[in-house]
This record gives C-alpha cells, sequence and structure tokens, in this order.
C-alpha cells in the first residue's frame, strides 16, 4: 500500500437519515449519496433507545478523529431531536474534551432538491483551521 | 468517486420482514482505516450502492481497533490483536450491539454480515496472519499471509450471538486488506454472494431463517 484515500471528514448520521422510512424518504434529500460525494465518513448513530454503550464508543470515536485532524460535523433533521441522540451525546463528547461538532438540521418541509443543495454547501464548506491540516494530514 | 448512490425505495408495510445489512464500520467510513489503508475518501460506495440496490437497510458496526488502539495505530496481524484484552473489548462491542441484531433477527427480518476480508479483526473469509510479527514496525510490503478464518472482532461477535441462541448470519467479506485490492473482483464476490441470498429467500419464502 503506498497512498491512503481518506477524507480526513467524518459526520454523525442518525439512523433515521440513513434508513429512512418509506413515507419519509420524498421528503428528504439522499444524505448517504450527498456525504459520499463530498468524501464524509459516516458515524451511524443507533435508532432511538437505550444504547449508552454504543453512544460511548461513538463519543470515543469522535474524540480520537478530533484530537487528530478530522473534520467531524454531526447531521440531524429538523425538528426530530431524539435521532442524534444529543443529549446523551454531548455530554458524552464534552467529557472527552471534545467541542461539540457544527450540527446541520435537514428541513424535511419543502423543497428536497434544494435542501440537497444547502446541505452539500455546509458539507464542503467546514474544515479544520488550515494550521490543524497541516499538523496531522501528513 | 463522485458517483450518486443508487436507492432502491421498496414499498413495504411497516411490519414486513426487511433485509438489514450489517457491515463493517470502515465500508461506510474510510478513515477508521490504519494508515495507507483507505481506498476511498469516505463511503465505500460500491458496497454501499449493491446493498442499497437490493433493498438492504444498512447498520454500522463498531470499529474495535480505531476504539482500542486509535487512529494512528500501526498495522497488524490477526495474532498480534489475539490477545485477553482486545477480545474483551470486542465482548464488549458484541454485547453493545448484539441486542440491537437481536431485534432484527426476533422480528423476522433477513440479517447478512459484511465484513473486510484480510482485516486482523474484521476479516470472514480471510485474515492476515504473521505470527512472528511484533517490536519495531519495520516490516516489508506484503509481509503478512492471508490465512482462511474470521478476524477476532467477528469470531467474539459471532460468539455472543450464538450466547443468544440467535441463528449463524450469512456472512462474506469486501476483500480490501488482501494485500493487493482488486475491486472489480470483489463486486463481482458480493453480488454473487447477495445473488445468492435471493436465491435463498425464494427457496424458503420470506422465510430470512440462514
Amino acid at each position: 500500500m503506498t497512498c491512503d484515500a481518506r477524507g480526513w471528514h467524518a459526520a454523525l448520521v442518525p439512523d433515521t437519515l440513513l434508513n429512512p422510512p418509506d413515507r419519509a424518504r420524498a421528503a428528504l434529500p439522499d444524505v448517504l449519496s450527498i456525504l459520499e460525494t463530498c468524501g464524509y465518513g459516516v458515524l451511524q448513530l443507533p435508532p432511538t433507545g437505550e444504547h449508552g454503550m454504543l453512544l460511548a464508543v461513538i463519543a470515543d470515536q469522535v474524540a480520537e478523529y478530533a484530537h487528530h485532524g478530522y473534520a467531524v460535523v454531526a447531521v440531524g433533521v429538523r425538528g426530530e431531536s431524539r435521532g442524534l441522540h444529543w443529549r446523551r451525546l454531548a455530554p458524552l463528547l464534552r467529557h472527552r474534551g471534545v467541542a461539540l461538532p457544527p450540527r446541520y438540521l435537514i428541513r424535511p418541509e419543502g423543497d428536497a432538491a434544494a435542501e440537497a443543495e444547502r446541505f452539500a454547501l455546509f458539507l464542503s464548506g467546514y474544515d479544520l483551521p488550515v494550521e490543524e491540516q497541516r499538523r496531522w494530514r501528513v | 468517486m463522485t458517483h450518486a448512490i443508487e436507492r432502491k425505495i421498496p414499498a413495504v408495510e411497516a411490519d414486513a420482514p426487511r433485509k438489514v445489512a450489517l457491515i463493517a464500520h470502515c465500508l461506510l467510513n474510510q478513515n477508521a482505516k490504519v494508515c495507507e489503508g483507505a481506498r476511498y475518501r469516505g463511503v465505500v460506495s460500491p458496497v454501499v450502492e449493491a446493498l442499497r440496490r437490493r433493498g438492504y437497510l444498512l447498520v454500522q458496526l463498531p470499529c474495535p481497533e480505531l476504539a482500542f488502539a486509535g487512529a494512528r495505530r500501526w498495522w497488524a496481524v490477526y495474532e498480534q490483536y489475539d490477545t485477553p484484552a482486545y477480545r474483551a473489548h470486542c465482548r464488549r462491542l458484541a454485547q453493545g450491539i448484539a441486542p440491537l441484531i437481536e431485534q432484527y433477527l426476533r422480528r423476522g427480518d433477513e440479517v447478512i454480515l459484511i465484513g473486510l476480508d484480510g482485516s486482523p479483526s474484521t476479516g470472514v473469509r480471510f485474515t492476515s496472519s504473521k505470527p512472528d510479527w511484533g517490536g519495531r514496525p519495520n516490516r516489508p510490503d506484503d509481509d503478512w499471509d492471508i490465512v482462511a478464518r474470521r478476524g477476532v472482532w467477528i469470531e467474539e461477535l459471532e460468539a455472543e450471538l450464538k450466547r443468544r441462541g440467535l441463528p449463524p448470519l450469512p456472512a462474506t467479506g469486501w476483500a480490501l486488506d488482501m494485500g493487493r485490492f482488486d475491486e472489480a473482483g470483489s463486486r463481482r464476490d458480493l453480488e454473487e454472494f447477495l445473488e445468492s441470498r435471493e436465491v435463498a429467500a425464494g427457496e424458503h419464502g420470506d422465510d430470512s431463517a440462514p
């Protein structure tokens, strides 16, 4: 192996956005395709419910990325706060010394194509400061 | 890789059995790979594309190596991860994800597992082996062997599912860590596996048991 293609970007994504229920599909942009196109890796959050262990592992992973030059964002759905497990996840991240990642909330009402464009713009526009990139991404 | 991933939209009733693919963490997130091991920027699109085209829900497994040894870990082979501490870590992760898998199986969903062949942790058909690896990490490329066995994480995950009385999952691996990666061959393998699942599902009606 001689080269490495990683994009140095990852997104926390609720299960409902990766596997949207049938009734919601038409109203939502295809989040996974947009993340793929923008070079983001996915950190899938578990479905709603008690998943303390999985959330702790995800928080460990976000901490590892945040401390080593990776740009991490969180993606949710406006008006649907449970999918991101934010109330559980935010304290876990703070406890690990991680600044909360910027959040983008998908707007399920309105034009899905326009929302897809806004989302892609957000993803493409986000990165760590240049000095932080230079430090790690060699 | 910038092509959009085709999404099949199955029209199913809410309680109808679903097709669920448990996939190795790094198939959705190449940032988890060991240094020089990432072949894609983020999502391994051929795998995701094949699964979504056939209507599978995606469930990402945790990455045991990243959580255990960090983002800047050295390359390793099966024998180096075959330790009591790493196995205990994998068991803990397995206990975290197993209830979710159990839910899918108990409601009659068809559940498959797509690992990462050649990986010391997530290998399904093959893992990497070199019993004498250790010490200073100065081995040349391709110095390890590929052997037909599970990786440590998959062994522990399967053991946990068995402890819960769940059936073995039909499984295959995307051959990313086999030394020389052959994407076209990997695609063929995956399609054949998915095709075989459809044939099996057809033979058993809607029964999802492997």
